[in-house]
């Protein structure tokens, strides 16, 4: 079979050489750059102009926009599988115009929606595919290709000889997204990998996705239409316009705050004050200090403390300063009435515990559905360290004005 | 009918190391020409895929050289060429190349174009992107053009027998049957004739399972999509 007796791709690289540089990420820099397609051009993909923008390394950017704005093409300037009519790409302010294409593709990652698996080679070869290219040897693309699957959550043990036609959409994408890394490239390229499966799975793959960035650290450049997604994973994002304009880049705090346009607004929605409390954590926000009691404090001391709280209530917690529930001394409660020290009986069911890494958005959720106006934020081993008021986080989406909290 | 037996077995069974000679040279002049025709029709087909431009006329010129009547292109050929093998292969080769050029060029089209452009930017050169992605994924139609060449390769070679008897395979049993008012000649030749074509087809279908065992996968019970070109049916 031709299949394995030409490897014209494969140059006997001394296995001993780092093959992988040592860089963990890369800096990516768009100077100017446009693509024009001619009139010739049928598939009709979306031109690029003047686009100009520097992503640091190890971040996320995410290039977001509706069909045919070029975000795509912008992607695909960066291995080179489109040429700019204009401008040039920086790669660690490298010209990647004077490197060589197949040389350059081999050294960053390239995610596709339909993640163009080789239903031909199975999983194990597919992750081992630019290694390969690079020339290591059997037994270490071997190990490389199960290392990586363990890595994105597959057994290699039963994952390694299955075909990509025997995994579900999930699993694919994965094996994907395995591959790009395989010979940890400083740079990576995602074109819509979460775009092809169902939105319960595509969370999940979201959520893995920025467990492994966390971990790896790559710099990423990631294309989506879903504005949702670019808000989550992006640490830069970088909206564009149809005619392929940069119509806004920066972190997704800013541009919710500040759309720089009315395109830009339209774009993130009109909900984009709501879209903000998924970007703020808990333990971002200003806490108000609990009035705590224990049980067993004389009620009449305790009166006149919860006299001076505009709520009225006091936080009965225990010798751990767990919280136990709610205390009303206001006149006319029949449960703190009769007794003179403070009793668990007199607690009333408490709202939601709230946790630190709590997005504000799910916080403001659990305080509605509990139809109370103040939530209690405990720390790791579940000790009060304040409260938080629907008010607080209301408030956010109102801000207009200034830095938005960061991730 | 005279009360003659259609089959003369007592012939048959005399003529059992004749049977056998023609059957090897039918065999030998089939394959020959199937090699040759296909070694033209991958090269002209990879210019084809790479040049669009170049397939209309390729195929044009490979559709009028189909429509020659077998008889008069044998027969034109032997005073260029005289009774040789080559007058025997030439027509049968040129046969080949519209059913394996078109199969060839489809086989190539099937590729995905994803997997392309993931092979692309993988890091793949132009050649390595040909033997290794491409190539293999195109298998299943090239095979099924090879099986529909080869089968009317097979049934051909039965008319070379016009040429004599050096190069007609189990066609001489039939063309002596015919002159002779023999039919358990007619008969051997045809019958071992349709034998051949049948064998090598499912050689064909054997191969193609070696070469291709991910399509197998297919039907795997983890298997849940279908994906990819190994879904394609021959052609």
């Amino acid at each position: 079979m031709p299949d394995s007796q030409l490897m014209p791709d494969s140059q006997p690289v001394p296995d001993s050489q780092p093959t992988v540089p040592d860089r963990r990420a890369a800096t990516v820099e768009f100077e100017h750059v446009t693509k024009v397609y001619g009139a010739e051009s049928t598939s009709n993909p979306g031109a690029v102009n003047d686009l100009s923008l520097r992503v640091p390394a190890g971040k996320i950017c995410v290039l977001v926009g509706p069909s045919g704005c070029g975000k795509t093409t912008s992607l695909k300037l960066v291995n080179r599988l489109v040429e700019p009519s204009a401008g040039r790409i920086l790669i660690d302010d490298v010209d990647i115009a004077t490197s060589d294409p197949t040389q350059l593709r081999r050294g960053i990652g390239y995610v596709i929606q339909s993640t163009g698996l080789f239903p031909h080679q199975t999983v194990g070869l597919n992750v081992a595919v630019v290694p390969r290219l690079l020339g290591w040897s059997a037994a270490r693309q071997r190990e490389r290709a199960d290392e990586l699957l363990a890595l994105v959550g597959l057994d290699p043990v039963r994952y390694r000889d299955r075909y990509p036609s025997q995994l579900s959409g999930g699993e694919r994408q994965r094996v994907g997204v395995a591959r790009a890394l395989a010979a940890d490239p400083p740079l990576m390229l995602m074109d819509e990998p979460f775009g092809a499966v169902d939105p319960i799975v595509r969370e999940r793959l979201q959520n893995e996705f920025l467990r492994l960035q966390e971990e790896l650290a790559k710099t990423i450049l990631f294309v989506t239409h879903d504005i949702d997604e670019a808000i989550k994973l992006g640490d830069l994002v970088a909206i564009m316009a149809t005619g392929g304009q940069l119509a806004q880049f920066g972190p997704p705090a800013d541009i919710l705050a500040n759309p720089a346009s009315a395109f830009v607004a339209r774009f993130v929605g009109a909900d984009r004050g709501l879209k903000r409390l998924s970007l703020v954590r808990v333990r971002d926000l200003p806490l108000v200090d609990a009035v705590m009691a224990r049980p067993g404090d004389p009620v009449a001391e305790q009166r006149s403390r919860a006299r001076g709280e505009s709520s009225g209530y006091l936080l009965l917690v225990d010798d751990d300063r767990r919280p136990i529930g709610w205390v009303d001394l206001r006149d006319g409660d029949p449960r703190a009435a009769g007794g003179a020290t403070l009793t668990i009986e007199m607690a009333h069911p408490m709202s939601p515990l709230l946790e630190p890494e709590m997005t504000a958005k799910d916080a403001l959720s659990q305080l509605l559905d509990a139809d109370v106006q103040m939530g209690i934020v405990v720390d790791r081993n579940g000790r009060v360290s304040g409260l938080i008021t629907v008010d607080t986080i209301a408030g956010l989406t109102r801000a207009d004005t200034g830095d938005g909290p960061s991730r | 009918m005279n009360g003659k037996p259609l089959i003369d077995w007592a012939w048959v069974g005399g003529h059992l190391d004749d049977i056998a000679m023609r059957t090897v040279q039918h065999l030998q002049i089939a394959l020959i020409a199937i090699v040759v025709g296909f070694v033209i029709s991958f090269v002209l087909s990879l210019w084809a895929v790479r040049y669009r431009r170049a397939f209309a006329p390729i195929t044009g010129v490979a559709g009028v050289l189909y429509t020659i009547p077998s008889l008069a292109l044998f027969a034109a050929l032997v005073p260029i060429t005289r009774l040789s093998l080559l007058t025997a292969e030439i027509p049968l080769v040129l046969y080949s190349l519209l059913i394996l050029i078109r199969n060839i060029v489809a086989g190539f089209d099937a590729v995905p174009s994803d997997v392309v452009e993931a092979a692309d930017g993988m890091g793949f050169s132009r050649t390595g992107r040909l033997w290794r992605i491409e190539l293999p994924l195109a298998i299943p139609l090239i095979v099924a053009g090879l099986r529909l060449a080869s089968v009317s390769t097979i049934g051909l070679v039965t008319i070379a027998a016009l040429l004599g008897d050096k190069f007609g395979g189990l066609g001489v049993f039939i063309t002596d049957g015919l002159q002779t008012f023999f039919p358990t000649k007619v008969y051997v030749g045809a019958v071992l004739s349709v034998g051949l074509a049948l064998v090598v087809d499912l050689t064909f279908v054997l191969l193609q399972r070696r070469l291709t065992p991910w399509s197998r996968a297919q039907d795997a019970p983890t298997g849940r999509e279908q994906h990819g070109p190994s879904g394609l049916a021959g052609a």
